[in-house]
């Protein structure tokens, strides 16, 4: 038979466990709302940007007039892939998604003959690869704690901006989980060299009955926009990111909080049980006792 | 009129009907007006001000940014932008821009300037 003081002690262990994962929830949700906000506002720049640079790439007929940082190098041998994780845990699948989804590219990529190196964002990214043979060349921590995603983004861009130019890298790629709905994220992943023509296309047959001007000439815009598009593609990612993590957050602690519900209704009902047990067995000798005599 | 539709990386920042905006692009100030010929510039730092009936309306500080100059849009995607009308000589410096744009000598240079002595009043 179980001992009562120790069912009493484990349930009060479970409603303190609960009491935190509901607070968890709260803060959770009310992160989201800013990030979901900070996420959707921030994708009108980052849609005319992308417009912006299609209507000026789809102008120049030839496109190997385009620079090499936009339409990416022949016989490309590394490939580099910026992992976007969480800085905490307890988000249910939404880091391990993402390995595993890592995981199964990398491997992809190596059969294609490339090899990969490795960009960290977010500390669980960066314990994770530390512990395998990747090749990782930098991480970046610490994102949401103070509104440092731009400040980070910018960081991030100078760093494969520096790496393309000196041969290091010939590809881009960004993954990241996307925020669909509060319940659903996906690993996503998106190309920055040669830059994904995903959106492009549509948008260049939407450009072809208005021709713009360019001031200064193209080379010069250019110059000014590859990076900037960098930039604003990066920031995206870890916005959506940001969101995704509170979303997935949010889920998981809702479900523990019904668990631990669920597991102090088990644990009252076996407590009540065995408490009324004892009360019978006490009168039961009682009883028998009074007899004897 | 056009509109005038200012982004910046976080956020619109707003969206209005004016009747002329002018920018200060890459290669010199010009104006924004509806049927402008589809047009495509980078912004060097600066002072942008909203005009109708040849008075200034609003004058801003731009950083730097982009603008793409449509028939009847005028989209503006700038880094950074304060109002002019109520920035105080003696306290700007504190102010939020100032911090911002502290490792961007020119766009810093520039605010001074446009703060102590607006190209357009």
């Amino acid at each position: 038979m179980p001992n009562l003081k120790e069912l009493k002690n484990r349930i009060s262990s479970v409603k303190s466990t609960r009491k935190i994962t509901s607070a968890m929830k709260m803060v959770a949700a009310s992160k989201l709302r800013r990030a979901q906000d900070l996420a959707e506002s921030s994708r009108v720049y980052a849609d005319s940007l992308s417009f912006i640079l299609s209507s000026l790439a789809g102008n120049t007929k030839n496109s190997s007039d385009l620079p090499e940082i936009l339409t990416g190098r022949e016989n490309s041998k590394i490939s580099l892939l910026i992992i976007n994780s969480s800085d905490r845990g307890l988000c249910g699948g939404f880091n391990s998604n993402l390995f595993r989804n890592a995981k199964n590219w990398i491997g992809e990529q190596q059969e294609k003959g490339k090899s990969v190196k490795i960009i960290t964002v977010g500390k669980k990214a960066s314990s994770f690869y530390r512990k395998t043979d990747l090749n990782v060349i930098a991480n970046f921590d610490d994102l949401n704690s103070n509104d440092k995603q731009l400040q980070v983004s910018e960081e991030i861009k100078n760093k494969i901006m520096e790496l393309f130019e000196n041969n290091e890298i010939d590809e881009v790629s960004i993954l990241f989980n996307k925020f669909v709905s509060v319940i659903a994220q996906e690993p996503t992943y998106q190309s920055l060299i040669p830059l994904s023509n995903e959106e492009a296309d549509e948008e260049v047959t939407d450009t072809s009955n208005a021709v713009f001007e360019f001031e200064p000439d193209k080379n010069e815009l250019l110059e000014y926009l590859v990076p900037r598009n960098f930039l604003t593609q990066i920031y995206r990612s870890v916005l959506e990111s940001s969101a995704s993590e509170h979303a997935a957050r949010m889920t998981s602690m809702d479900n523990a909080t019904r668990n631990a519900g669920d597991m102090i209704d088990g644990l009252t009902l076996t407590y009540n049980r065995t408490r009324q047990a004892f009360i019978t067995k006490e009168l039961i000798e009682i009883i028998s006792g009074a007899e004897a005599v | 009129m056009i509109n005038l539709k200012v982004v910046s990386p976080q956020k619109v920042i707003f969206e209005k009907e004016v009747e002329m905006a002018v920018l200060p692009g890459a290669e010199g100030d010009f104006a924004a007006m509806p049927n402008h010929s589809p047009f495509i510039s980078s912004l060097r730092p600066g002072q942008m001000v909203t005009m109708s009936a040849n008075k200034v309306d609003e004058s801003f500080f731009v950083s730097g940014g982009l603008v793409m100059l449509k028939e009847k849009v005028c989209e503006v995607l700038v880094d950074q932008i304060e109002s002019l009308s109520n920035v105080n000589i003696s306290n700007y410096q504190q102010s939020k821009t100032f911090q911002e744009l502290e490792g961007n000598e020119t766009a810093l240079g520039t605010f001074e300037q446009v703060v102590n002595n607006p190209p357009y009043k």
